[in-house]
Order: C-alpha cells, then structure tokens, then sequence
C-alpha cells in the first residue's frame, strides 16, 4: 500500500512538473518518467497476471521509450529553440497547476467507484487530464502541445488503471497504437508547419475564423 | 470473413501512385465490400460483429465512397490524386472497423483512427490554411475523443471490468450504478459529441470542411460525421437499457436544438460556400441527435441518411464551382442554373433539399420530429423556429449562386452523373420514405 501511494503521488508531481517546466528536454524527461512510473503501477496491481504485464511492459516501450526517442529526434531536426514559450509565468503556471489539482481531488472523488483497485490513483487521473489541457491551451509551441496531450492521454490511462485495472489488453494495445499515429502524424504536421511558415508557433496560425 | 471485409479498402493500396488505376481500385474495393457485408449480416468473429445498424452504416459509406471516388478521378486530374485514394483507402478501413466492431473499447479505437485517417485527408497537399485547419482538427478531435475515452473506461469500471462486449453489457445495464452511469454518459456525449460536430464543440468542423479537396470535403460531411453519431446511438441503447433514457434525452434535446440554433446563425455571417455547408452539417448532426432525444431512433437513423445523400451532393457539386470558377466566395458565383445546368440544377436542388423542401426526404424528417415534438408545445415551436432560422439562411446564397450575377465557367473532365444520382436517390427517399425498414433497424438497435 505504502509503495502503490507513493508512486501514485510520484505520477501526480510529474504531471505538476511537466505543466509548469520552462524546457522541452526536460518536459520530455518527465513524461518518459511518468511512463515509467505508470508501469510499475501497472505491475504493482497484475497481481503477477501475465497479460497485465505484458500490457504494462509494450505500453512501456510505446510510450516511454518509442514517443520520447521521436519527439528528441524531432526536435533536433526541426532546429528551433527548446524552450516553451506561453502566456503564462512559470509562477503562475504553478498556481494554475495547484488549482486544477485541487479540483481535482475535490471532484474526483465522485468518480472512485466502490470496486476500484487504485481509489487513490482516481483523482491523481483526472489532475493529469486537466494538466494536460493546460498546457494544451497555455503554450505556443506545436511541440508542447503534443505533449499536453500525451499527458492528457496518461491521465486517461491511469483512470483506467485505478478504477477497473485497465482496459482489455487489445483495447490498452490499440488506444496506444492509436496515441503513438498521432504522435507521428504530428510530428509530420510540424514539420510541414515550419517548412511552409518558418515557425511552429500555433498561436500565430490565424487565418481560419468563424 | 468479416477481417477481410475489415480489411478490404486496403487492396487500393496496390494501386501505387498511378492516377489511372487508383480510382478503379478504389471503386471496386468499395462495392466489393458492399457485396460482402451483405452476405455477413449476423457473423460474428472476434471482437467483430455485423448486426443490422451496422450493415446500414456500412453500405452506406462505401456506396457514396464508391461515388465520391468515381467523381475525383476528373477533379484530381493532374495533380497529385494518390493522396487522396491513400488517406481515403486507410480512412475506410477505420469506419468498416467501427461499424464491425462488437466491443465498446475497439468501438473507440476506430472512431479515433478514423479522425487520424481524415486528418489525412484534409491535409492532401498542405498550404498554409490546411495545415491551420488539419492541425486544429488533430488536436481538438484528439482532446475530444480522449474525454470520451474516460466515459468508456466509466462504462468498463461501473460493469466491474465484465466485458466491454456491445450485447452483454447490455444485458448486465439494469444492475449498474444510474449516477456513474450519467456521469459516464455526458463524458460520452462530449466526447463523441466533438467528433458528430455538435454546437458549441465544432469548432474544427467549418475549418476542416472548408479547406479539405472538395471529394475530401463531401467524405467527412457525408460519412466521418456518421461514424461518431452512430457511437452515440449505442451508448443511447445501452443507457436506455439501464433505464436512464429520460435523462440522455434531456442532454440530447438540449444539445440538438443548440446546435440547429448555433449553426443556424453562423450561416447568416458566411461568405464561403464550403464554409456554408459545413454549418448546414452542424445544423443537420443536431437535428439527428434531437431526433434520438425524441427518443425515436428510427428517425434519427434516417435523418442521417437523407443528410449523407445530400451533403455529398451538395459538397461534390460545391467541388465542382470551385474547380470551375476558380472562386470560395458565393457572391462572387453567379447564374449556375443557366450557365451550366447539368450542375447547377443538382446542385442548387441539394440546398433546397438541405433546407428541408419537399419533396425531399429531409423534410419529411423534419415533419415527423415536428409532429413528435409537439407534444411539448415550447420544444416543437422551437424546433420550428430553429429550422425557419436556417432555411432562410441558405435562400440567400441559393438565389444568388443559381440565378445572381457572377461566374459561372464549365470544367471539362468532371463526371457529373453521380451528382444525378444522388438526386434521383434523394426524390426516391422522400416520395417513398422506407420507414419500416428503419424501424426495423430501430428494433435491432434497441431491443437485441
């Protein structure tokens, strides 16, 4: 119990971090770590079951090591700074991270059914999805917002773990595959982005309204 | 069998990059493909299972597929077609999946593959505005289709992680928890309800339908929008298995009567036509989701039918002015009836038909919701009023692009007939409405 309640605080300061860190590597470190720290959950809750460790371990290689390698890779090539720029201070980002956490716990523990495996991991879940859509909605950056929504998408994912031990392996399977295309297809989109503008600021992407 | 009707639409694929073969590929996958599901109703393999609504869905997508394809071949003439018959090819196989799939998990994987493989396609061959519009479409549909993963996960956590199998947690719905199971119902309604284009949640539906290739435009409206209502409806079944209809009814009347007001509106301050008719897709998704708030879901599957049929014909015939005058504006079209009638007849009969003239089948639809509506008299005078709102929106655009002064041009090349055949499906449709086979698929949705 002590070991599934730290990891789980872990995932949730890595989710804070990567709302509120000013570096690309460094946000791209942290969401290899969460992974990381998801699987280990994920093995913590299989209960030695094969298929739960199958599924943490390929989960772990898409989106630990595989997503992580491309956005390195993909940074390099694309040759603009690594630095995230937003309209929010790295302060107020915090403050921001704090709230919506906060929300979070509030809200979330409407969500705990009386069955789930991780109760704790339940709201931990839902502060990650709406970090994510911070970082979504505060940054400029092609890139980070990429990652926001892998975050999100990690928040998702360990709602699913806490609250009914994941999904059935080939849904987890094909939910990952389905997050790693568009990761790759937007990783092509940012290329394109810079090619045709020369910056892949989405903010100043503005030509369709209404 | 049903793996290989899965993965039928990929033998396109073989057609390499060549512009000649490619759309025979293409239309040849796609009726086979309907021969075959024909002969697959009832299969189960799997994961997979064809039952009735599914069918219908299906058949639908890849007839107007087939002649979606047919028309591309003389609009893409000379440039760079492959991309368009690829995306579409992988585009297919994400919607046959959803509509095979018996399991809500896979359900979700090919709804969201489905948004990949359209990004695809609204892509085509980048520019500025595109890429503005596919990368906005990414990251809102994604963000969408997340929120509805959590409602899925809500639905496999609330069965006590029994199965994710379509009919047995049917089966097991009366014994779950109703308050989850709302909660678990509005996360879905929003989540699918990003992809169906619902009002206030379609922002990337006029920036997608505008700036994709005309043929591209017509596949989203005519049948990316459907894949996600038809998630909707079998959540709507299950919901209503666990008693809790009135309570999605309540959510999908709301959200249908603000998206026909909302869309209703936004036609008035359009100067694009493609951007015209996206909002008139806006408009006609809400009027299928209010339909199944209704609670008749025979007429919501019929609504959406007869609004395939016509927004590809109108988004074709669209394609067509736009390749022709070389203008997205509609003050700037003119005298399309006089000018080039093999066209501008279809087409303007489409924006008739879209605004719920008889003797279409959108307003024999609209009729019957009207008369159901009715017995609550605030929500029937709203309705009515919604519908009088966006008709008179598209009059304008109507008289001016058919009659007005402006360009007109005739492109050679283009294949027309399937234009007047959807017109001819369309006066079929609405003279003899075949509403018992739908409520026959209304009985396969709910009941089985």
């Amino acid at each position: 119990m002590e070991v599934l309640n730290t990891l789980t605080l872990a995932v949730l300061a890595t989710g804070v971090l990567m709302a509120s860190r000013r570096s690309l590597d460094a946000i791209i470190r942290l969401y290899a770590l969460q992974n990381l720290l998801l699987a280990a959950l994920a093995f913590l809750l299989a209960h030695g079951e094969v298929h739960f460790i199958l599924a943490g371990v390929a989960l772990f290689l898409v989106k630990g090591v595989l997503i992580p390698a491309y956005l390195f890779w993909l940074l390099d090539r694309l040759e603009v700074s690594h630095e995230v720029e937003g309209y929010l201070s790295v302060s107020l980002s915090l403050l921001l991270a704090g709230l919506l956490t906060g929300l979070a716990f509030r809200v979330g523990q409407a969500f705990v059914l009386p069955t789930a495996p991780l109760p704790q991991g339940v709201p931990v879940g839902l502060a990650l999805v709406l970090l994510g859509a911070l970082s979504m909605v505060g940054r400029k950056k092609a890139v980070s917002q990429v990652l926001g929504f892998l975050a999100l998408e990690n928040g998702v994912f360990l709602l699913a773990l806490a609250e009914s031990h994941g999904l059935p392996l080939f849904v987890e399977l094909g939910v990952a595959l389905d997050a790693f295309a568009a990761v790759f297809l937007a990783g092509v989109l940012i290329f394109r982005i810079k090619g045709e503008l020369g910056h892949v600021d989405t903010a100043r992407m503005r030509s369709l309204k209404g | 069998m049903l793996y290989l009707l899965l993965l039928l639409p990929l033998f396109t694929l073989l057609g390499r990059k060549e512009a000649r073969v490619l759309p025979a590929l293409a239309v040849g996958t796609a009726l086979l493909s309907v021969a075959l599901a024909l002969g697959l109703l009832g299969r189960a393999e799997g994961p997979f299972r064809l039952d009735g609504v599914g069918l219908f869905y299906l058949l639908l997508t890849d007839l107007l597929y087939a002649l979606v394809a047919l028309f591309a071949r003389g609009y893409f003439a000379g440039e760079e077609a492959w991309r368009f018959y690829w995306s579409g090819a992988l585009f297919l196989v994400a919607v046959h999946g959803a509509y095979l799939a018996h399991n809500l998990g896979v359900l979700w994987v090919f709804v969201e593959g489905s948004t990949l493989a359209s990004a695809l396609l609204i892509y085509h061959r980048g520019g500025a505005r595109a890429l503005e519009a596919t990368w906005k479409y990414l990251m809102l549909g994604s963000v969408g289709i997340a929120l509805g993963l959590m409602g899925v996960i809500l639905v496999y956590a609330l069965l006590n992680g029994a199965t994710l199998d379509w009919a047995h947690a049917k089966a097991l719905m009366p014994g779950v928890d109703a308050e989850g199971l709302r909660v678990a119902f509005a996360l879905l309604l929003v989540g699918f309800g990003t992809k169906v284009g619902l009002f206030p949640l379609h922002a990337w539906l006029p920036d997608a339908h505008a700036e994709a290739p005309g043929p591209a435009s017509a596949l989203l409206s005519g049948t990316l929008l459907n894949v996600a209502f038809y998630a909707l409806l079998r959540y709507a079944a299950l919901v209503e298995a666990a008693g809790l209809f009135p309570f999605a009814s309540k959510l999908l009347l709301a959200f249908g009567l603000l998206s026909l007001f909302g869309a209703a509106l936004f036609l008035y301050g359009q100067r694009e036509y493609k951007r015209l008719l996206a909002y008139s897709s806006v408009e006609h998704m809400g009027l299928a989701v209010f339909a199944l708030g209704l609670g008749l879901p025979w007429l919501a599957l019929f609504h959406t039918l007869a609004h395939s049929l016509a927004k590809t014909l109108a988004f074709l015939g669209a394609s067509a002015v736009m390749k022709a005058s070389r203008a997205k504006e509609v003050g700037q079209v003119g005298g399309l009836v006089r000018a080039w009638p093999s066209l501008g007849i279809p087409f303007l009969l489409s924006l008739a038909a879209l605004g719920g003239l008889p003797p279409f089948p959108l307003f024999f639809a609209e009729l019957q919701a009207v008369q159901a509506a009715l017995a609550w008299p605030g929500l029937g005078v709203a309705y009515l009023l919604g519908l009088g709102l966006a008709f008179v929106g598209l009059l304008g655009p109507m008289g001016q692009m058919g009659f007005g002064r402006g360009r007109a041009g005739a492109a050679r090349g283009l294949a027309l007939w399937p234009l007047w055949a959807l017109l001819a499906l369309l006066w079929l449709l609405g003279l003899f409405p075949p509403v018992g086979v739908f409520k026959a698929l209304e009985v396969a949705l709910w009941k089985l």
